[in-house]
């Protein structure tokens, strides 16, 4: 566990893998996964994509969770490319009810510290629908610049939308103390979601040892 | 397989192939990597095309690639769609030649019209892109001339001996292209390849 | 969890619990009428196969894109999906199936099949959407007419259902004949339909 102000990082398994199976279909995801094709997610498409994370070189999926261990959604770093030090940076919120939250932005404060802070990296790289509003706000608060616009880049629902690219480099990341600082989080007084059940166990046996 | 005026496009085979280690190892792979400068050996080439024709096998790689070929039959380098995402309609353009002997006599261009046409009239893309780096002005000045926008400019985006250098990117909707014959006539290549 | 939200049906993604009811629907009368008559009983051990093989499609490229059919009262009752899509050509072959005989002729395939088509055309942004048929399938054939589909092939004789030759019928509809999902909701008064099932509440 990584511990943040208002969230903190922690593997994506366990409930988050119980919850990545509703989170992975809400357009959230594919409001996050801009490159995305809109398809229904079957059971073992989630699985398979957790588990092609796990074994990712160049990327990780992480969960993020508030510090009553409420699971908000995960944050992604992929394509890590190192020669030039650069990563592309994902967050996704799916709890809904945490959209626009300081925890939600936290997600991807805590993001950025692992990928500067830990990872050493030089550039991120973040990328957002045009209408997606409170994403493009996220990326101002959190420092990214604009740095251009796709036109006409990506399908959506009837038409083709412009993808807005945002860049942050190592130099202008003040660090994770001082911008959480200066953003002044609160916590957004969001009543954890009650555990999700447990799933039933495979008859053959061959299913996972709890917990 | 189509035709220019200065090259056709062929299917990259093995031809092409033979030359890929060393167009590696050449100054053409420094400036399509954004900087970079391998040294690779041919064991390492080999397992990387293996590893490309296992993609297009699986349909990993939806990409298209095709062999520039001057008129004379000598193999020039790649020109092809390097990253397809059909339901989107949107194409990514990748070129490379080999021989810095070429660099500038419109080959590249003739092969660039050749592969835009056959991206819009035959895979009915909605928009083709591609990216470069801010150092590469040779690149940037065709696509200005092909008639692509600067979209984006990703600050620092790459080094190249020592220096940070943007990245750059270049679109090009369907609604924009008035079509290859079109695009020849404006920029007078038939002159030029005639003379 | 719901992708496309109808209003006898949603289609949703596809869960653990649908090899189960796979399993059923392979084994009752619905499959003559879902395929061209190719029926006959099927063991779980099959249909886990089945399932296996379908996700491992995707990694070879199979480009198709499958939902359940929940129906409002929570029941799944059937499945539906682009079979294939042809990106290039934009062209995309339509299967459904509901799998209940307690939910035929209710409204629930029309509903569905307004949703599939509305995704086949603003998501995917296909020209051609295509399916098929045999003849005595009325009900398909009448309820795919409602819907803006039409009639392009009649093979004769091309299939063998209990015993008899029966034509394959496929049906074609181009982006343009597309009246809109509101309009046929409307016009198909599916509103009515549901409530009459379900009664008023959420879609």
């Amino acid at each position: 566990m990584i511990e943040g102000k208002l969230v903190d990082l922690v593997p994506f398994e366990d409930d988050f893998a119980t919850y990545f199976e509703q989170w992975m279909n809400e357009e959230s995801w594919f409001r996050a996964r801009v490159w995305e094709r809109r398809e229904p997610h079957p059971e073992d498409a989630v699985k398979k994509f957790i588990e092609k994370m796990e074994k990712n070189e160049h990327g990780a999926l992480i969960g993020f969770q508030t510090k009553d261990g409420d699971p908000i959604g995960g944050v992604i770093w992929d394509h890590e490319w190192t020669r030039v030090r650069k990563v592309d940076a994902i967050l996704f919120v799916g709890d809904m009810r945490y959209e626009g939250t300081d925890e939600a932005l936290d997600g991807l404060l805590m993001l950025l510290r692992y990928v500067f802070e830990t990872r050493g990296v030089h550039r991120v790289d973040a990328a957002a629908l045009a209408f997606d509003e409170v994403r493009i706000e996220f990326y101002h608060r959190a420092g990214f610049s604009h740095e251009g616009t796709l036109r006409q880049h990506v399908r959506w629902d009837g038409d083709y939308v412009d993808l807005e690219l945002f860049g942050l480099l190592e130099d202008e990341w003040p660090g994770y103390e001082q911008i959480t600082a200066q953003l002044d989080l609160q916590p957004s007084g969001i009543e954890p979601k009650p555990k999700p059940e447990k799933k039933d166990e495979k008859k053959n046996g061959s299913g996972q040892q709890p917990g | 397989m189509f035709e220019g005026l200065l090259v056709d496009l062929v299917p990259y085979g093995k031809d092409f192939l033979d030359r890929e280690n060393e167009w590696a190892n050449a100054e053409a792979s420094f400036w399509g990597s954004g900087g970079d400068r391998r040294v690779v050996s041919r064991a390492q080439t080999q397992a990387r095309l293996q590893r490309w024709a296992e993609a297009l096998e699986s349909g990993h790689d939806t990409g298209v690639a095709f062999g520039i070929r001057a008129k004379d039959g000598t193999p020039l380098g790649f020109m092809g769609l390097t990253w397809v995402l059909p339901y989107h309609r949107l194409a990514m353009l990748g070129a490379k030649i080999g021989d810095p002997a070429y660099w500038s006599g419109g080959y590249g261009t003739d092969a660039l019209l050749l592969v835009i046409d056959y991206a819009f009239d035959w895979l009915d893309m909605h928009k083709l892109w591609l990216t470069t780096t801010g150092f590469n002005r040779r690149v940037m000045r065709q696509m200005e001339k092909v008639g692509f926008t600067l979209e984006s400019r990703a600050r620092r985006e790459t080094l190249a001996d020592g220096q940070w250098h943007d990245g750059l990117f270049y679109g090009l909707l369907r609604t924009e292209w008035p079509g290859r014959d079109a695009k020849i006539e404006q920029l007078g290549l038939r002159v030029r390849a005639e003379g | 969890m719901t992708v496309l939200h109808g209003l006898l049906v949603d289609l949703v993604p596809s869960t653990a619990e649908f090899g189960e009811k796979m399993y059923q629907f392979w084994n009752n009368e619905s499959r003559m009428w879902a395929t061209m008559g190719d029926y006959g009983p099927i063991s779980r051990a099959q249909i886990e196969r089945i399932r296996e093989e379908r996700a491992q499609a995707v990694e070879r490229g199979y480009t198709g894109v499958h939902f359940m059919m929940r129906a409002r009262d929570g029941q799944i009752i059937g499945n539906i999906g682009l079979n294939w899509v042809d990106y290039y050509n934009r062209v995309a072959y339509l299967g459904s199936w509901i799998g209940e005989p307690d939910y035929w002729s209710g409204g629930h395939g029309t509903d569905a099949l307004l949703l599939l088509v509305e995704y086949g055309l603003s998501w995917l942004d296909l020209r051609r959407l295509a399916l098929s048929t045999m003849g005595p399938n009325v009900r398909a054939q009448r309820n795919v007419e409602k819907v803006g589909f039409r009639l392009e092939a009649r093979e004769r004789q091309a299939t063998l259902v209990n015993g008899a030759w029966v034509d394959a019928l496929t049906y074609g509809m181009l982006r343009e004949e597309w009246r809109g999902r509101d309009v046929l909701v409307e016009e198909l008064d599916l509103r009515a339909r549901a409530e009459q099932r379900y009664g008023t509440g959420d879609e």
